[in-house]
């Protein structure tokens, strides 16, 4: 059996292989640690701030991957072999050391669209480090033998551990006398045990809340989810409260190897196995479409858009064979924002599959809060930008991302001191400290701004005299509205692209042929791209328009729309589904396509 | 032993306090610092002004002097010991002069003067607000001692709100700077106005049958048991690309005099084409000033929308309304800034405690003037009816809501001159001739404070004492309470 001893440590090392890199970069996005004083105050304030910290700043560690996810392993690998020599768990048994970890690393990797949501600050790291926290009291609990001291111990630990780790403080207080129960000690020790017990359970949260702002009610489970946005709390908090039970109940783990069948221990080792291999198995999020969406989110904080456009052609091509499959409407948009960036839209844009395909989650993320401060700003929007980058403040805390879109927005309105500000924070972190210095040189020089990327393109978006407005209708019918509303005064070349594209996409008619001829005023002729030529061809011969004289149509564009209508004909009025399985990937591939067949689609 | 062991400490000691330096260049500029305190004039019962320098040095050097008091601070974070300050802050002028090494030599900036004057109320209040449009997760109002640093929570709708209903508070606000006699609105979750009188809790609902909302701006009289306030039907929406980045509108406004004794509510000014906001007592409690715009924008569902449209045509006057307190009978309003005719708008009318001077912000447009970069203050002598834009203390960003000092010799105001997001608070002393002196920040202890701490502080009100009743018992009666509904009695007089 002792062979199997090492089955556990290796499978949660093979993980670092399985954890999607993408969701790793989410967490530590939606993250902050800075290196200052003034920071860390604000968590040392609090009950399990500590905790919350400390995960913070080994969340940091997530900005490389391999690291992050490194030191997670090894952290959850010490919580299991400190709980086997803590609690003196035979070899024999050791697996069911090991469960606490497993449901650590299934309660991350569940969260999946949950991690939009999540209020708690340094989710990923805190229930290992909570546990380790708990691991320690027993241990130091367990030093004394004399009622007295022990007594007064477990009242004194008992507090302080609650302001460091909250929720895992009591459960460690538990554990530890619930080890002393279970220990040779005298029954005057177990007694005092029981007294230092229940004091600090019933009286540390009132004390310290007392003594703070927070809701009384809650004292008992800070350091838990609490409010996490359409997720039940305790769906998020059972997990947790089942991991420290398993520490609660250790100490009689001892007994099982004493049991009188030989095969006892064998059949329990292998139980336990089976359970630390099944409860990630069951619970890990896997959803590539989630998966590709971090990952373009990732790519476009990062405005690495060829990045993004790969991302979503990978998962398409993945799906080829799968005539329902859709993208989702974050897919869709994130992929038109990377091609308009990377300027390949008008030949490339209608070449992906359209679609609004629900997210695979059980709770409404807002798009908003998923792409909203992305889409706002790089469409020429910062004020918009600067609205959802509050709101998340406010509703999730500060993190690395809300500070990064902050400063380019306080840059691009050249309000130094507030860029500075936000800068001076991002200049205390680590891995952002460089990018920092970069931006704070534009500070300096200002005129250096316009000629800057990212700031170039969001600014030349940016020359519509202002206007004041609310996105509630969902960020992509804003846009919609955004773009082929009146055109600006001071519409700038990449502006009158931006407003086509928007247009092709209303399908309709005059406000194409409007988009497009001031296209053609302010953009060379060459830039007209397939795409362009195909909804000015439809729309011409749609309109029976003079344009189909006057305008030089290539004939591929002819072509194709006459081998399109006729196929068209053939197939007739049928579902997007349907009209995919019918139509030849180059006649799918069309404006002409999106136009005829992609009807309906949900937006958010 | 320990005889050689003093000594040595004693060395080390002095050897580690810093010493003005005895050869120094003049720069003949002032030295950058922050906050700004170079020649501002402080109350005399204020913490110490601790700042940050900002000049590019090996090494700093700051000499406080005030007569024969001198107290020397190395490093470019200035943290004056507060025993020393209090020495010093008895001396009418405090010069300060800072030094700072650059490639090894000692530069002297010209020094500035910190001119003390008369003390000021020991405490002010705010409310702490993140800087967001909807979501208001995490507010508190909070009171500081200015004499010191110690900043305690009043409270904090933390401690009542649950995983599923929120809670706003706002517009806390006390009678003649004493604290038994005091409010605040609890919104939504739990929701009523917090009424403390003669140091007893009370929770009410001011919203009738026959008013449009609860009681919001609140202004409570003088010398009597009366609360005026504005009734407020707020929407708010977002600039895509402004320096201003919220707009806020009232789809409807009145205001409304509450009777603390009688919790009974009457209209003051209700007329369904004005939106009358923003009432404010005069000292006597005789005259309620208040301002209100033209508007005859029809009612229904698209009235929002339009007001946002119009929103520049939006200008509040400024008025005035005779009282008879004993009688509670009101007499005609009289206009007394015409807005539209100077197409600006008039907003938060406050008179100072002996009456002669009326601070207010004026703006572009509109009613909110937080959320206006153009906000600024203008002061109104009342002895002759004349006002001037107060440009001793008006800077490029938004200046708004203020309050007296019970002494009538300074105000304490909000601005965003700092970074044009983040409301401080600021104090300016105003002299008999109604000159204002530069304005100085709030001392914090930490001198970069306001560069660290990302919210912003709303509505402040100097207060005589502190609030006594503890967060938890605020907290408790709040939660366990149901508001009592006010009565309504049509207005008198006219």
């Amino acid at each position: 059996m002792a062979k199997t001893r090492w089955i556990p440590p290796v499978v949660l090392c093979v993980l670092l292989f399985f954890i999607s890199h993408e969701f790793i970069y989410g967490v530590e996005e939606k993250s902050l640690f800075v290196y200052d004083l003034f920071w860390l105050k604000d968590f040392l304030c609090k009950p399990s701030g500590i905790l919350s910290c400390c995960s913070m700043f080994f969340i940091q560690f997530l900005h490389i991957p391999w690291l992050g996810t490194l030191i997670w392993i090894i952290l959850l690998i010490l919580s299991a072999e400190l709980t086997r020599i803590v609690y003196r768990i035979p070899v024999s048994l050791s697996a069911l050391a090991y469960i606490p970890a497993a449901i650590f690393v299934s309660y991350n990797m569940s969260v999946g669209y949950a991690i939009y949501l999540i209020t708690l600050q340094g989710f990923f790291f805190i229930p290992v480090l909570g546990y380790l926290w708990a691991l320690l009291t027993v241990v130091v609990l367990r030093k004394f033998r004399n009622p007295v001291r022990l007594a007064i111990l477990f009242v004194i630990w008992g507090f302080a551990g609650y302001y460091v780790a909250g929720f895992y403080s009591l459960a460690g207080i538990v554990a530890a006398c619930v080890d002393t129960m279970f220990s040779d000690r005298s029954r005057s020790c177990r007694l005092a045990a029981l007294a230092g017990t229940v004091i600090p359970l019933l009286l540390a949260p009132v004390a310290f809340l007392g003594t703070t702002t927070y809701n009384l009610s809650n004292g008992w489970i800070i350091g838990l989810p609490e409010k996490d946005f359409g997720i039940a709390p305790l769906k998020m908090q059972f997990p947790l409260m089942l991991a420290m039970a398993l520490a609660v109940i250790a100490p009689m783990y001892k007994f099982l190897s004493r049991l009188s069948s030989r095969k006892a221990p064998m059949i329990i080792q292998t139980a336990a196995l089976a359970l630390f291999i099944a409860i990630p198995s069951v619970f890990w999020f896997r959803d590539d479409t989630f998966k590709a969406e971090s990952g373009m989110i990732h790519a476009a904080n990062n405005q690495e858009w060829k990045e993004a456009v790969d991302i979503f052609e990978e998962l398409q091509s993945k799906h080829a064979d799968d005539p329902t499959w859709q993208p989702t409407r974050v897919l869709v948009l994130l992929k038109d924002l990377a091609l308009i960036k990377t300027g390949q839209e008008s030949e490339r844009s209608y070449s992906f599959e359209n679609g609004s395909r629900m997210q695979n989650n059980d709770c409404i993320v807002p798009m908003s809060f998923q792409i909203g401060k992305i889409l706002y700003l790089n469409y020429g929007l910062p004020g918009i930008c600067n609205r959802w980058c509050s709101e998340e403040t406010v509703l999730f805390g500060r993190n690395y991302m809300t500070y990064k879109y902050q400063s380019i927005i306080a840059i691009l309105f050249n309000d130094t001191n507030l860029s500075r500000e936000y800068l001076n924070i991002l200049k205390k972190t680590l891995f952002y400290r460089k990018w920092a210095i970069e931006q704070l040189k534009l500070c300096d020089n200002p005129g250096l701004t316009a000629q800057t990327k990212p700031y170039d393109t969001i600014l030349q978006l940016m020359c519509y005299d202002d206007i004041i407005t609310s996105d509630s209708e969902g960020c992509e019918s804003f846009l919609a509205r955004h773009f082929n509303g009146p055109k600006p005064r001071r519409a700038t070349p990449l502006y009158d692209r931006v407003a086509l594209f928007f247009a092709m996409d209303s399908k309709d008619s005059d406000l194409f042929w409007a988009r497009f001829m001031a296209f053609l005023d302010s953009n060379p002729a060459s830039t007209v791209g397939k795409y362009y030529r195909q909804a000015a061809y439809l729309f011409s011969v749609i309109n029976k328009s003079s344009t189909l004289e006057t305008l030089p149509f290539d004939d591929t564009t002819k072509e194709l729309f006459s081998e399109f209508m006729e196929k068209a004909f053939k197939v007739g009025n049928v579902s997007l589904e349907e009209a995919r399985q019918a139509f030849p990937a180059n006649l799918r591939h069309t404006y002409y396509f999106y136009f005829y067949y992609v009807n309906e689609l949900q937006m958010f | 032993m320990r005889r050689s062991i003093i000594p040595i400490l004693a060395l080390l000691l002095t050897a580690c306090s810093p010493k003005e330096p005895a050869d120094s260049v003049q720069t003949g500029s002032a030295p950058h610092i922050f906050p700004d305190y170079t020649d501002v004039t402080i109350p005399g019962n204020i913490a110490p002004t601790n700042f940050l320098i900002e000049e590019v040095g090996q090494d700093y050097v700051t000499v406080l002097q005030a007569g024969s008091d001198r107290v020397t601070i190395g490093g470019n974070s200035v943290r004056i010991p507060f025993r020393k300050w209090q020495k010093l802050t008895q001396s009418p002028e405090i010069k300060v002069t800072v030094y700072v090494q650059k490639e090894g030599k000692w530069n002297a900036y010209n020094p500035f003067t910190l001119t003390v004057s008369d003390d000021i109320d020991p405490y002010i209040s705010y409310r702490i607000i993140p800087v967001a449009v909807e979501s208001y997760e995490k507010l508190s109002i909070r009171q500081r001692n200015i004499t010191n640093y110690k900043e305690k929570v009043i409270f904090a709708n933390t401690m009542i709100q649950n995983n599923v209903d929120q809670t706003c508070i706002n517009c806390h606000h006390y009678q003649n700077w004493d604290t038994d006699n005091m409010m605040f609105h609890v919104r939504h979750y739990k929701g009523g106005t917090i009424l403390v009188l003669d140091g007893k809790l009370h929770k009410v609902n001011m919203k009738t049958d026959s008013t449009i909302s609860a009681g919001v701006y609140p202004s409570w009289h003088p010398t009597h048991d009366y609360i005026a306030l504005s009734n407020n039907w707020t929407h708010q929406s977002v600039h895509a690309a402004s320096h201003d980045k919220l707009e806020v509108i009232d789809e409807n406004n009145d205001i409304i005099l509450y009777d603390t004794r009688t919790n009974t509510v009457s209209p003051i000014e209700n007329d369904s084409n004005e939106l009358e906001c923003y009432p404010g007592w005069s000292a006597d409690g005789r005259t309620l000033y208040y301002v209100s715009a033209h508007y005859e924008g029809e009612f229904g569902p698209g009235r929002e929308t339009q007001l946002f449209l119009d929103r520049k045509q939006l200008h509040f006057n400024l008025y005035s309304k005779s009282f008879d307190p004993e009688t509670r009978v009101w007499g005609p309003k009289q206009l007394l800034y015409d807005a539209v005719a100077t197409d600006s708008s008039m907003t938060w009318p406050r008179v100072s405690p002996d009456g002669r001077w009326m601070v207010c912000c004026v703006s572009t447009h509109g009613i909110f003037p937080l959320d206006q970069i153009a906000s600024d203050f203008v002061l109104f002598d009342l002895k002759d009816n004349t006002y001037r834009y107060i440009d001793e203390i008006n800077s490029q960003y938004a200046e708004s809501f203020h309050c007296w000092s019970s002494n009538g010799k300074w105000m304490l105001f909000s601005t965003r001159r700092e970074d044009g997001v983040h409301t401080r608070l600021y104090f300016s002393h105003i002299d008999e001739q109604g000159h204002f002196s530069k304005p100085m920040a709030l001392p914090q202890r930490d001198p970069e404070f306001n560069r660290e701490f990302l919210n912003a502080f709303n509505i402040p009100e100097l207060m005589k004492e502190p609030v006594h009743i503890t967060p938890r018992q605020f907290a408790s009666f709040i939660s366990s309470t149901e508001a009592t509904r006010s009565n309504y009695e049509p207005r008198k007089g006219e």
